[in-house]
This record gives structure tokens, C-alpha cells and sequence, in this order.
């Protein structure tokens, strides 16, 4: 950075205003009877954007805070500072290359989508057994580690890739059920003073055992899979000047900039046709409705007929499922490890609570947005060795910045 | 009950006298008074974490941060603050009455051939000034108040999170601080870690014998101290009325405060107690292993805390305590690998995953824990009798 | 002597009202009874009195102290204990140390006195006999006893009990009914939430009954019966659905 200190001080003066934007409008609302549930986000959001500027007007007239508001407020802020990095580190590769953007973020994307898988499971957990697992990150590296083992095993070694996705599927299912009746079911007897308490335990005890397990069975040694499905060559429109999509068998480049790797674009795609099914599965089949349903209302539901016990263990295989699904497509992407689930769950955490804790379309959607962050983060820091070591931590910024302003996310329902 | 509670005084004031005489039979095998000094560490930490989680139902996942924030506060002292008795006129610093506490200027890790300020400033300096680094108490009240001051922080900011929201807040708050740390090596030196002095640099005599730097004795006795002392407050605490509300705060907070609890004041007083003696064990525990790196942030050492509470007995703070030390033994002598035929066992995985398996179990079928139904068996043997017994006398006599 | 001054409560939720110009007063030491259908505004009005949520307009004065502003526990010390419709009896603690939470709550010290107190109240409540048991190995009545017991301990000069007979055993009733008197006695006010209409009829000496957030009666008993708001309001309904 040539000039850091520019950076530096529009982020303090950032949080300096978000600060007491936070503190005071909740009073200010408060003391004028005024709903306050939008206050403190509002408040911040408001006063970091604009400073004085914008909060001495919110005080004097005190409008109702909408979420339109909020947003534009948010995107102030990302505009703020964009700029501001702009100004203070001018030859940064994200500031001169629009191409080199351009792929950072469709890469964000991309990646996103399978994060927003992996939250989904985490999520649809949380809706029906109201339990956040801790064990989660573990059940994506199992995924990753299945779909490893198959493809250097002597039996399935030449099967088509989509094989040992089913293989990681079944696998991380069984373990999901196999959980829930020995561990997580007892919750709904009353044997269980704190239910809510045991289940926190009780899952990172289980994320600590499968992670040793995991070491101890294959070692801890880094594997990484051959890609799943080579690209075909593709030159359009024409050989000589590719601008639409050329193709190597290890690369896509779309419209002469953006440009992604293969494993990274097949996850994604396998990705997106899994988020199609989960869909179809949960909003035209019987079971799926019951799912929603149990996630609406527990009680209305037992009383149509729905087994609760059932829900819980299906929701919980599906939700270890998803997550294995999600370390399944990701093993030829990036090397895995038994501690790779560490981090993974973090950034689960992350986005649902972003998202609101048991939506799915906030799962959806705050895997997105984490997604882009890190991507931003990693390819416009200048100071890679400091950058790496911040990366995990900007999620858990956001995680604790939500959580303390609205601790709802996005869709959340109300605490 | 007062039988039952005489013998637990006899059986505690045993049990001190036990731990206090050990190293005369400990001293010949240092790797023995590692083992219980590391023990009566992890117990600190086991039991604290019992009176915030088993307590006072805050489950929080930031108590090593606590642990790290106390050896990092006094690891940075011992790096960048002098004390002297003549100014510097070049570093930052403040005068307390003919003595100077200077800060020194970060050098990073790379740059040490470019003299800091106060190399430098020793050429202006009159001749005969002292120059001294900050003694171990003083590193040690650093990591107290710094401790006491984010505990403070942290409890005042999770007074609306419960349950699920305040763990994963806390294991936030934690994986920050670990990536500062590790980040920000020009002041922390990042993975490579800080290296502390020992506890006592010049060595000590007690008993009338000598013991230097390195020796096992002295950090032996002053982790004991430090656990002793901390059970004692802990003690107090939890059998006061201090004790009583946080009980009833994790019950019920909305019953406590309408019953006239102030329970704001007492989840933060929960976080700033718990989080002082945290911190109080990392800064005893850093200068005793000599080294404090990021690691031991990790979630596994957060684990390892939880497992021995939960394992020990979660509302109990002696049961926490006992069950940190038998599993710090057991997990180190569990260490040794062998072979079954062609297969090795390589132990130092096994054992964990042996021990995450006691964890889900002990939490699913015995929820009090291992050590405290023992304990309970003893105090409480008698309620059972007295209720019917009581029943049966009210029973007799209808008008009493 | 007791005064609780409830001056022009309005309480919001969002669009809708639950609470419109409340205003009554309680002097001395009465035993009121409070009714009304189900959302009626009873239990906002509770949480309200007691400090739990604050009123959108009006004001609250305890003993000529304003509490409408104070938090939960500065109003249970100014003189204000109530009992919640589902019990809340602290689970894992004996039922010795339950009573001591208010009493020490008051008081920084001489807890061996609370505990002779608190063996007192539980000879009273016929519950001597489980001092040391946890509150989760009682009875859901006998939880309800410990909660009044509690009360006592606390010794506020207005008590709030919220259903306290709902699910009660017939037994346990006549120990319920015999504290709501003697407590009564002693100088205290009590207000009594039921939806018993046979109890509250004949238990209390007053009548407040609260329709959607209005209070359309106040009055002795048997006029608040055949008061036709009243009846059309919320007695005629009842019946309706009887």
C-alpha cells in the first residue's frame, strides 16, 4: 500500500460513526416510542455510511427504518471503501485490471454456491431440530475424504466421478441418522435438562472425535483428487479470436476476462444441480412439505401426522449430507486434510447466522456473499502473508458484527 | 450433613497436603513435575470455565482466548517495557516519580539490526542508569487486568446472546484473536511465538535449597499457589450469594430478576471473575513453558478444557478440577504407541479419539459428569432418608 | 400503606394496541381479582407493572416511586414480586436455596437468618419436608408453592399471581387459598389472574376486567358481574362458547 494511512483513517472514521450510530439511535427510538428492532442496525449502517451528515437528520426526524434503507446504507459503505482502498494503494491489481475483477468476483460466485450448500445443510438442521452442529465441517471433510479413498481404491477407481459422489452422499447420511437416534434424540424425551446446552457439547464432541478418528485412520497427510470431468476444447466464435469461451481441458475463459478453473466451475455446476433437486425435494414431494412444515410449527405438525422423531433424523442425515456432498465436490479443488472442516464450519456459521439462522434462502444467499468477500479479500490485499492469516477472521467479523447488532440475519425469525 | 461436610474438609485438606509434599518423590523424574504442572494449569482452567458454563449456563468457547489474552499481555510486556530511572528523550514514555516506563518501538522480525529507541537512547543517557525489564509480578498484573478488562468487554457484550448465539460468538471472538495475533507479526512475531523469561530468572531458594532457572520445584509450587488460590475464590464465590444468583441467572434469568437479582451485573461479574483467572494461568503457564505462540488457540485446546469440565462434572468446581488432572496423566501416558502384529497404533491420534468418544458419551449418559456423582454420593446420601423421613413424621403428627 | 398509582397505560406492539388508557389505582391492602378473555392485554399489563417491558405512554408509581422506567429487579426491590402462568421454579437448586435467592437479593448478609425464615415459609406451605430436595423433583403444584414461597422471602408490599391455581391438586388449593389470606391479612395487596371465574368470585373483594386492551370494569364482584359491557364483553361470550 502506498498510501495505508488513507485506508486506515476512512475505517476508523467508519467505525467510529457506526459506533455511535449503534449507541444512540436505539435511544433516540426508544425514547420516542418508536419501533426499535430496526434501530441498532439502522443506526450503525446509517452512521457509518454517512457520519453527522446522515445521523443528525435520522435523530432530528427519526424516520422508519426500512430494510431499503439499510441496504443502501450497506452499499455506501462498500462503495466508501472501496474508494478509499482505490486512493490509498492505486497500482493494486484490483484497481487497474478490470478483468482481474471481474474474474475475482465471478470466482467469488462460483465458490459461493457451494458454501451456500454446505450452510444449507447447517440450516435446515437448525429449522427442524433447532440445534446448530458443530460437528459440520467434519461431515464436509468426510465428503472429501469418501470421495478420495473411492477414487484410488482398486473397485472404483475407473467408475465415473458421479459414483463416488453418491458414495460420499450415503456414507455421510448414515452417519448423520447413526447420530441423531444415538445422540440428538433423547433431547425431545425431557432426559435431558438443558437440551440446548447438551446438543452444543455433545456435537463438538463429535466434530473432535470424527476429526481423530479421520487422522488416525488415514494419517494427516494433504490428498487432493484428479479433476472429475476434463473440459472439451472450445474456441467460439472462431479459433483465431476466442472472445466468447475458450476451453482448455483445465480452464474456461469467458469474454477475454474472467477466467475459471475447471474443478472449481464443475463443483459449481454439480452445486447448482444438487440446490435444484433440494429444492424440487422440499417443495413438491410429501416428505419435503413435511420437512417445511415441521420447521414452521412443530406441534401443528405432530398434530397432522407428521412423525417429529422422523423429521429430525432425516433432517439431521440430510444436513450431514449436504455438507459432505459440498467436501465431496471440493476435494479436487482444494488439498484435504482431517482439519479441513475446522475452518469450513466457521464459515458455515458465518452465513447462516448472516443469513438468519434456519432460512434457507439466507443460507442461500449469505453463502454468496462470503463467498465474494474472500474473494476480494485474497486477491486485493497487498500484504499476502498478513492476508492470509486475516482471511478467516473477516467471517468471523461479520459473524460477530451480526450477531450483535441483529442477531436475526437477514430472514431470521425472532430470537 | 455436618459429618458429611467435615469429611470433605478432612478429604480436601489431604489432598492439599498430598499435592503440597509431592515433589519430594516427584523431583527425581522432571518429566513427572511437567506433567502435574501442566495438570494443576489445565485444572485453573477446567474448573473457571465449570463456574461460567456449569454455573452460570454461559456457554462460551472464549475462555482459552482469555487464557492467551493474560500470557500475551505479560509476553508483550516483557518485550517492549523498561523500566528505567533516566528518560530516554527518544522512546514513549512515562514518568512515575524518578522511575521512567519506557515502550520500546516494535523492531519485527526481520529488521534486528536496526537498534530500537532505546538502544540508541543509551548513548544520551546518564551514566549509571538502570535499565530493567518489567519482573514477572508485574507481567503478571498486566495479564490480571488485561484479562479482568476483556472479560469485562466480552461479558457486557454477549448479555443478550443465549445458548447456541453466545457459543458461536464466543468461538468468534476467539478465531479473531487468533488471527490477529498471528497476523500482526511485526508486534507478535506471529507463529514463531513470543519467548517469556522464567518465572523466577535468578533462580530461588525455598526450604533452605537452591533451585535455578530451570528447575521443576518453584513453577511447581507456583502453579499450586495459583490453583489453590483460585479454588479458594472460586469457592467463596460459588458458596456465596454470588454463587446463588448465577445459579438461578442460568435457571431462569426473567424469575431471577423478578425476584430483585440484578442480573446484568452478575453475567458480566461471571465473565470478568472467570476471564481473570484465566488469564492469571496463561501468564504463570507462558513464562513456565518459556514460548507463547498463536497454537494455543486452537479449538482442539478449547476442547480439551470443555472435555475435562464435562468429563470431571460441569456444576461442580472441584470435579472439574480433579477431572483435568487425571486426564492431563492419562492423556500423557496414553502416549506410547505399539504395534498388534503388522498393524501399529499410532497412540498420540488414538487417545484423542478415544477421549472425544468419552466426551459424547459421559454427556449423553452420565451428564453429571465422572468424578462428581462420587462426590455427590457422599454429600448427599442423606436427602433421600431426611425427605421421607421428614414426610413420615409430618404424616404422624397432622397438626404439627 | 400499599398505593399503586397506574396512570393512562398505552402499550404498542408494532400497529396494534394491547393496552389503551389503563388507569386504576390499588390502596391498601386488597385482594383484587384481574380477568378478561384471552388476549385481553392481562399479561402484557403483568409484564408492565412488573418492569419487564416498558409501557409505550403512561405511568406506573409504586409507593409515590415511579417503576415504569425501572428495570425487573429495581421493581421486585421497590416492592412489586410476582408468579408467572408456567412455573419457574429454579430446577436444579434445592428448594432451600430457591427462597434464599430473594431474600439475599435484599440483603448482602445474614443469610443464616433467611434460612431459618425460609424453614418458616416451607412449615407454612406444608413443604418442610423436601428442604433439601431440587426444585425438579417437585410436583408441578408443589413448584407453584415454592413460587409463592419465594414471594414471601422477597416480603413485596403488592403481589401479582399469575393462574395461580391452574393444574393445582385440590390438596395443595386449600394451602394456596389459606396463603392468598393470611398474606392478605398481613398488609399485603395481592392481584390474582385466573381464568377460575368460580375462585376469583368469591376469593376476591374487586374487579378489574381488561377486553382487548380496554378496562371496562372496576368494581366490587357481584355489580362487575351485571354490568352489561361486562357481560356482553366477556361473560355472555364465555357462555357462548360453555
Amino acid at each position: 500500500m502506498e498510501h495505508g494511512a488513507i485506508f486506515g483513517w476512512t475505517m476508523l472514521w467508519i467505525i467510529f460513526w457506526g459506533i455511535v450510530g449503534g449507541i444512540v439511535t436505539p435511544r433516540v427510538y426508544e425514547r420516542r416510542n418508536l419501533d426499535v428492532s430496526q434501530a441498532r442496525l439502522g443506526g450503525t449502517a446509517i452512521g457509518a455510511a454517512t457520519g453527522p451528515i446522515g445521523l443528525i437528520p435520522l435523530w432530528v426526524f427519526s424516520p422508519t427504518l426500512s430494510s431499503r434503507w439499510i441496504t443502501a446504507a450497506g452499499l455506501l459503505i462498500v462503495a466508501i471503501l472501496a474508494v478509499a482502498f482505490a486512493r490509498a494503494d492505486p497500482n493494486n491489481l484490483c484497481v487497474t485490471n478490470g478483468g482481474f475483477v471481474a474474474s475475482q468476483l465471478t470466482n467469488g460466485i462460483v465458490i459461493g454456491i457451494i458454501y451456500s450448500l454446505m450452510a444449507l445443510g447447517l440450516t435446515l438442521i437448525y429449522s427442524i431440530l433447532g440445534v446448530v452442529s458443530f460437528a459440520h465441517g467434519e461431515f464436509y471433510m468426510i465428503g472429501g475424504m469418501v470421495v478420495y479413498y473411492m477414487s484410488v481404491s482398486a473397485l472404483f477407481e475407473n467408475a465415473n466421478p458421479l459414483v463416488w459422489l453418491l458414495g460420499a452422499a450415503v456414507v455421510t447420511f448414515l452417519m448423520g441418522v447413526a447420530f441423531e437416534r444415538m445422540f440428538l434424540r433423547v433431547m425431545n424425551t425431557g432426559q435431558i435438562e438443558r437440551p440446548k446446552e447438551y446438543a452444543i457439547l455433545v456435537t463438538f464432541g463429535l466434530a473432535f472425535f470424527l476429526q481423530y478418528a479421520t487422522q488416525a485412520l488415514v494419517g494427516a497427510n494433504p490428498v487432493k483428487t484428479q479433476r472429475f470431468f476434463p473440459f472439451p476444447n472450445l474456441d467460439i466464435p472462431s479459433q483465431e479470436s476466442a472472445w466468447l469461451i475458450k476451453t482448455t481441458s483445465g480452464n474456461i475463459r469467458l469474454f477475454d476476462a474472467v477466467s475459471i478453473p475447471n474443478p472449481r466451475f464443475t463443483a459449481a455446476a454439480i452445486a447448482v444441480i444438487l440446490l435444484l433437486m433440494l429444492m424440487w425435494f422440499l417443495y413438491k414431494t410429501w416428505t419435503g412439505k413435511a420437512l417445511r412444515a415441521v420447521s414452521q410449527d412443530q406441534q401443528a405438525a405432530a398434530v397432522a401426522g407428521i412423525n417429529p422423531n422422523t423429521m429430525n433424523t432425516l433432517a439431521f442425515g440430510m444436513g450431514a449430507m449436504l455438507a459432505g456432498l459440498s467436501g465431496a465436490t471440493l476435494v479436487q479443488v482444494f488439498a484435504w486434510l482431517p482439519q479441513v472442516g475446522i475452518p469450513a464450519s466457521a464459515r458455515a456459521f458465518v452465513i447462516i447466522v448472516l443469513g438468519g439462522m434456519g432460512s434457507l434462502p439466507g443460507a442461500f444467499l449469505g453463502g454468496l456473499l462470503v463467498g465474494l468477500v474472500e474473494a476480494a479479500g485474497t486477491g486485493c490485499i497487498p500484504d499476502t502473508t498478513r492476508a492470509a492469516a486475516y482471511i478467516p477472521a473477516y467471517g468471523m467479523v461479520i459473524l460477530t458484527l451480526t450477531l450483535l447488532l441483529k442477531p436475526t440475519g437477514f430472514f431470521g425469525r425472532e430470537l | 450433613m455436618n459429618l458429611n461436610r467435615m469429611g470433605g474438609w478432612v478429604v480436601g485438606t489431604l489432598g492439599v497436603i498430598a499435592l503440597l509434599v509431592a515433589p519430594v518423590w516427584l523431583t527425581n523424574s522432571p518429566y513427572l513435575m511437567h506433567l502435574a504442572i501442566t495438570s494443576f494449569f489445565y485444572a485453573i482452567l477446567a474448573s473457571s470455565w465449570s463456574l461460567l458454563a456449569g454455573y452460570a449456563g454461559q456457554f462460551s468457547f472464549g475462555h482459552m482466548a482469555f487464557m492467551a489474552i493474560g500470557a500475551y499481555s505479560a509476553a508483550l510486556m516483557g518485550y517492549y517495557v523498561r523500566f528505567t530511572t533516566a528518560a530516554t528523550n527518544l522512546c514513549r514514555e512515562l514518568s512515575l516519580g524518578g522511575i521512567w516506563i519506557v515502550l520500546l518501538n516494535p523492531q519485527g522480525v526481520t529488521q534486528t539490526n536496526t537498534p530500537n529507541c532505546l538502544e540508541m537512547a543509551k548513548a544520551t543517557m546518564p551514566v549509571g542508569a538502570i535499565i530493567m525489564q518489567p519482573p514477572v509480578w508485574a507481567g503478571l498484573l498486566a495479564g490480571i487486568l488485561m484479562g479482568a478488562l476483556f472479560g469485562f468487554l466480552v461479558g457486557s457484550l454477549v448479555l443478550r446472546l443465549r445458548s447456541t448465539y453466545l457459543a458461536l460468538f464466543t468461538i468468534g471472538f476467539s478465531e479473531i484473536l487468533r488471527a490477529v495475533i498471528s497476523a500482526e507479526i511485526d508486534i507478535t512475531q506471529g507463529q514463531s511465538g513470543l519467548k517469556m523469561s522464567p518465572l523466577f530468572p535468578g533462580g530461588i531458594s525455598l526450604f533452605g535449597m537452591e533451585f535455578g532457572a530451570a528447575a521443576k520445584v518453584p513453577p511447581y509450587y507456583a502453579m499450586l499457589l495459583l490453583f489453590l488460590i483460585s479454588m479458594a475464590i472460586m469457592g467463596w464465590l460459588a458458596s456465596s450469594r454470588f454463587g446463588l444468583f448465577i445459579r438461578a441467572i442460568r435457571e431462569d434469568e426473567e424469575a431471577a430478576a423478578a425476584l430483585g437479582v440484578h442480573v446484568v451485573r452478575y453475567k458480566v461479574l461471571v465473565f470478568v471473575v472467570t476471564a481473570t483467572i484465566a488469564a492469571a494461568a496463561g501468564v504463570i503457564q507462558g513464562h513456565y513453558i518459556g514460548i507463547i505462540t498463536p497454537n494455543i488457540l486452537i479449538i482442539l485446546q478449547m476442547s480439551l478444557v470443555i472435555a475435562m469440565a464435562v468429563i470431571g462434572g460441569l456444576e461442580s468446581l472441584v470435579s472439574a478440577a480433579i477431572g483435568a488432572i487425571i486426564i492431563e496423566f492419562m492423556l500423557e501416558l496414553l502416549r506410547n504407541s505399539f504395534d498388534i502384529g503388522p498393524f501399529s497404533v499410532d497412540m498420540t491420534t488414538w487417545r484423542l479419539v478415544f477421549f472425544g468418544a468419552l466426551l459424547m458419551l459421559t454427556l449423553r449418559f452420565r451428564r453429571n459428569g465422572l468424578i462428581h456423582p462420587l462426590i455427590t454420593w457422599f454429600s448427599r446420601r442423606n436427602v433421600g432418608q431426611e425427605t421421607v423421613a421428614n414426610r413420615a413424621a409430618a404424616a404422624a403428627a397432622p397438626d404439627a | 400503606m400499599l398505593k399503586l398509582e397506574v396512570n393512562n397505560l398505552y402499550k404498542n406492539f408494532g400497529g396494534l394496541q394491547v393496552l389503551r388508557d389503563v388507569t386504576f389505582e390499588v390502596n391498601g391492602p386488597e385482594l383484587i381479582g384481574l380477568i378478561g378473555p384471552n388476549g385481553a392485554g392481562k399479561t402484557t399489563l403483568t409484564n408492565i407493572l412488573d418492569g419487564a417491558i416498558k409501557p409505550s405512554s403512561g405511568t406506573v408509581y409504586l409507593n409515590d416511586k415511579r417503576v415504569d422506567t425501572l428495570p425487573p429487579y429495581m421493581v421486585a426491590r421497590a416492592g412489586l414480586g410476582r408468579t408467572f402462568q408456567v412455573t419457574r421454579a429454579f430446577r436444579r437448586m434445592t428448594v432451600l436455596e430457591n427462597l434464599l435467592v430473594p431474600a439475599m437479593a435484599l440483603h448482602a448478609t445474614g443469610r443464616q437468618n433467611f434460612e431459618a425464615k425460609a424453614r418458616e415459609v416451607l412449615d407454612f406451605l406444608t413443604m418442610s419436608h423436601l428442604t433439601n430436595e431440587y426444585g425438579r423433583a417437585l410436583s408441578g403444584g408443589q413448584q407453584k408453592l415454592l413460587e409463592l414461597g419465594r414471594l414471601l422471602m422477597l416480603d413485596p408490599s403488592l403481589i401479582i399471581l399469575d393462574e395461580p391455581f391452574a393444574g393445582v391438586h385440590p390438596r395443595l388449593m386449600e394451602v394456596i387459598y389459606e396463603y392468598i389470606h393470611r398474606v392478605n391479612s398481613d398488609g399485603k395487596a395481592i392481584i390474582i389472574i385466573s381464568h377460575d371465574m368460580d375462585t376469583i368470585f368469591t376469593l376476591s373483594k374487586r374487579l378489574l376486567v381488561l377486553n382487548y386492551g380496554d378496562l371496562i370494569a372496576d368494581g366490587d364482584p357481584q355489580i362487575v358481574k351485571n354490568d352489561p359491557l361486562v357481560k356482553r364483553a366477556y361473560l355472555g361470550e364465555d357462555e357462548e362458547e360453555g
